[in-house]
């Protein structure tokens, strides 16, 4: 053993700078706000982030366990994640929706498979009325568990209002298909032409199924309360985008009719309607009641509903609108309409919020038209699942979709499939079921450091030029490097990328960075606070200590 | 302690200056020496002035060190760390020697030593650590202090603003030796940091680095900020980030924006009396005088360079941020199907 001098050097190891701590950091998860606004609660910074190391199955994958359906609400939906998203306080919100089309897109020509998560096959089995976005995401949530899944659905082919209500400008039908497909591949059984109360009874449903999921979507078209009883040149915009669909062709520009169609309403349908007419042709005014974007005043929430980007895209096709306008009358000459009767609209809803305009006599104007299309709102069609319908969770119903929320988006419909999905499960196999367990902590982009991340230019699909010559898409899908670079666009939000700001910034080497991640070595952290300063997303919390 | 074990908890840095020393909670020096010790790596002899870094290292026989180092006295450590190197050159050894000073070490006491030691042209590199007071003995002024800095010796009050006199320009009289090399950096911007250290172990001769540390304690801004105070004495003009290659200006950090001292001066302490009086107002006007005139120098808007202020925040990782190195996909995971 070798003598001990006095004066041997130690290590400053020995001495715990820890306990000077006041307040610690400490590596948290925030919940970035594109997840905590989408309807279909993806979990969106973790699939970019695998898309940044363009893993694009594993993105796929990740984004799919939320939403089986990324080639499709990559272009219909209205991506509320992106005004949320923190980089538009740096430049412009990331491209979200055209990442997710980019990979639905790489999926179906790839033909990439859905997995199942559990092999174990169970044996209660889950019937699913309707096989539009809420039903068959809530199907693919069980199927992947292993339930038998039995749908039905009234119409001659799946898909529901993205079937039969979206044009083809928007969403190929083939792009559809193909989804559905890879959803049904699961093992889902898929009864088309079947109604409930006619082709299947509810009492068949409730004897041969452990649990049933109703998702019948808004099919009725709201009507228009009229005295007068022609329907002659007057069309709901629900009917119209179905026949539209289905391939019919659509007399609107029949000789004796002029070449002038009047949409009514300021929704989304309204405007789907008003793109498609043009497409067939025809001149068309939406008479829309609500104020125009950006430009409501008097009153909070006059602002139409439509998508804002919808309405410039219509606006670019020359749809032309008139806002603050409700309907008097049709004005008719005999069968024939030759237009309809607007005046001012003074107030939009009533005290109890319900829609009713009150127009202002004198301010009367005429708008030309040979066929009036009226898309003021569609509501569920409950006949034959009167009995169901008012059955309970406790009783083995669910209920689910647009016919019972008050969002219509498409992903609010997947995501309510999901949450049906799960709380079924969890009661088939007697487990309590809380939704929202996953949601973490907020982040606002004042929480994050934005000087760490270069300016860079949001990379766009082209759009097509000739777009009024047909119903094909109008914007195209991202290129190979494009979807690469735009992936990189994420800040990654509460979420650490790795960028080491803390290890390197750390004064007392008490960031210790390993292969999977960093930790922090509490013994010798003095709690400065610089680690969590530096953070460029805003990973690191403070905490304060009490004693 | 019997042993000293040496500190192997990180797989990814060497960590020679290691935790458990005493720095104050935030130190700008602390910071600035670990990186640039573990950019040299372990295999090199470190000669300590006296000053914060030295006290705060070695306290009660503890060092925080893991390689080899010395203190001999205040003013002293470039003399000290020319010895070193003949005795090395004279054994054929070429391990790298690094003096360690802080501003007191190097622009008032040890200037003379420095200023022999690059006058012999010894194979050293001498890293100043410029905190702009000595803050070891409880911020007093120094020649490397601020005009109108608050410090113990020199107090505001009704006849005063703060310390008088400018700052010296150290790194021009450095430079004045036709040296090989001498450059400025701070903590905030690391990659330009590290550019630096490793060009200057490339060099052969005497090198010198001046780095901007800053003090939660002597600057009174919160323990939070010194990387952020640091930065925005760069992109302020106050404090330029230059190279100096046989005393010609061969590189420079350009401004992408240029900030106003205000927000410099704003989160410290030591400038707290300039705000809210005519005097003190008087006084701010001269420091952006003074930060105009740097810029004007160093032509930091215009300068044609690698960096700038925005793009050295930026580098690697994909421009995602952050500081790290990029770490390439493995090519299997990469592109599946």
């Amino acid at each position: 053993m070798t003598p001990e001098l006095d004066i041997e050097p130690g290590s400053s190891h020995a001495y715990h700078t820890g306990d000077w701590r006041t307040r610690q950091p400490v590596y948290r998860n925030k919940w970035p706000p594109c997840s905590q606004t989408c309807p279909a609660s993806e979990d969106i910074q973790a699939w970019l982030a695998l898309a940044t190391e363009q893993q694009w199955q594993a993105a796929w994958r990740k984004l799919t366990e939320r939403n089986p359906f990324p080639a499709t609400m990559g272009r219909i939906c209205y991506h509320p994640c992106e005004s949320a998203c923190n980089r538009k306080h740096l430049d412009s919100a990331v491209n979200i929706h055209a990442m997710e089309r980019y990979l639905g897109d790489r999926a179906i020509t790839r033909g990439w498979k859905h997995k199942a998560v559990c092999d174990t096959p169970q044996t209660q089995r889950v019937a699913i009325v309707g096989a539009g976005p809420a039903g068959l995401s809530c199907a693919f949530q069980l199927a992947r568990q292993g339930y038998p899944v039995t749908i039905f659905d009234a119409q001659a082919a799946p898909g529901g209002t993205l079937y039969s209500a979206i044009p083809d400008y928007r969403l190929p039908k083939s792009v559809l298909a193909k989804e559905i497909n890879a959803i049904l591949a699961l093992g889902i059984e898929l009864r088309l032409n079947s109604r409930v109360g006619k082709e299947i009874s509810e009492s068949d449903l409730r004897d041969q199924f452990d649990a049933v999921f109703l998702a019948i979507g808004t099919q009725r078209p709201r009507q228009y309360l009229t005295k007068e009883s022609s329907k002659h040149s007057v069309m709901s915009g629900l009917e119209f985008l179905h026949r539209l669909n289905r391939g019919e062709q659509i007399a609107l520009l029949s000789k004796r009719k002029s070449k002038q169609v009047a949409v009514v309403g300021g929704g989304n349908t309204a405007i789907d309607v008003a793109r498609c007419v043009r497409r067939l042709g025809a001149e068309v005014t939406v008479i829309c009641a609500q104020d125009s974007h950006g430009n409501h005043h008097r009153e909070l929430g006059t602002e139409m509903p439509a998508s804002r980007q919808e309405v410039i895209e219509a606006e670019t096709e020359g749809v032309q609108l008139i806002y603050r306008a409700g309907v008097c009358r049709l004005v008719r000459s005999g069968e024939h309409l030759s237009g309809i009767e607007v005046a001012h609209v003074d107030q939009v809803y009533d005290r109890h919020g319900n829609f009713n305009p009150v127009l202002f006599d004198g301010t009367e104007e005429f708008v030309p038209a040979g066929l009036a299309i009226f898309a003021i709102g569609q509501e569920a069609d409950w006949q034959g699942l009167e009995r169901l319908s008012q059955a309970t969770e406790s009783e083995g119903v669910w209920l689910g979709g647009d016919a019972v929320s008050k969002s219509k988006l498409a992903a609010t419909a997947v995501g309510s499939g999901y949450q049906a999905a799960m709380s079924i499960m969890a009661r088939l196999k007697g487990e309590s079921f809380v939704f929202d367990d996953h949601k973490k902590a907020q982040i606002t982009f004042r929480q994050m450091q934005l000087h760490y991340y270069p300016k860079q230019p949001r990379h766009e699909g082209e759009t097509n030029e000739q777009r009024l010559d047909g119903f094909n898409e109008v914007v195209t899908g991202l290129a190979d490097d494009d979807a690469a670079h735009e992936a990189r666009r994420c800040l990654s939000c509460g979420v650490c990328f790795r960028c080491d700001n803390c290890w390197h910034f750390c004064p007392d080497a008490a960031v210790i960075k390993t292969t999977a991640d960093y930790e922090i070595d509490y013994n010798y952290c003095k709690g400065c606070g610089i680690c969590a300063q530096e953070c460029p997303c805003g990973h690191i919390d403070m905490e304060r200590l009490n004693d | 302690m019997k042993t000293n074990a040496m500190d192997k908890r990180d797989a990814f840095r060497h960590n020679v200056l290691t935790s458990g020393h005493r720095a104050c909670s935030g130190c700008g020096e602390a910071m600035a020496a670990r990186m640039v010790s573990d950019l040299i790596g372990p295999d090199a002899i470190y000669i300590n002035a006296t000053g914060c870094l030295q006290v705060f290292t070695t306290h009660n026989q503890q060092s925080a060190w893991q390689a080899p180092w010395i203190h001999s006295v205040f003013a002293n450590a470039a003399a000290v760390a020319s010895g070193v190197e003949a005795a090395l050159r004279a054994k054929g050894k070429g391990t790298p020697v690094v003096v360690q000073a802080g501003d007191g070490g190097t622009f008032d006491i040890g200037l003379q030593c420095l200023s022999g030691m690059i006058e012999r042209g010894h194979d050293v590199l001498f890293v100043c650590y410029d905190n702009e007071a000595y803050m070891n003995t409880g911020v007093q002024r120094s020649s490397s202090t601020p005009h109108a800095v608050r410090t113990t010796t020199s107090p505001p009050g009704r006849l005063s603003q703060g310390k008088h006199h400018l700052k010296k320009d150290v790194i021009s009289i450095i430079a004045a030796h036709h040296m090989p090399y001498a450059a400025t950096a701070t903590i905030a911007y690391f990659p330009d940091l590290k550019a630096k250290v490793e060009k200057a172990m490339r060099i052969k001769g005497p090198r010198f680095l001046q780095i901007l540390s800053p003090c939660p304690l002597g600057w009174a801004h919160d323990s939070a900020l010194s990387v952020t105070v640091s930065r925005l004495a760069v992109e302020t003009g106050l404090f330029p980030l230059v190279e100096l290659e046989h005393g010609e200006l061969t590189g420079v950090m350009r401004l992408a924006e240029q900030k106003p001292v205000e927000e410099y001066l704003r989160p410290q302490g030591r400038f707290k009396h300039l705000f809210g009086s005519k005097t003190g107002a008087v006084e701010l006007r001269h420091l952006q005088a003074l930060a105009d005139a740097r810029i004007r120098h160093y032509d930091l808007l215009d300068a044609d360079t690698q960096w700038d202020t925005e793009r050295a925040m930026q580098s690697a990782r994909h421009g995602r941020g952050g500081y790290a190195s990029s770490m390439p996909t493995s090519e299997a995971v990469k592109n599946d199907a």
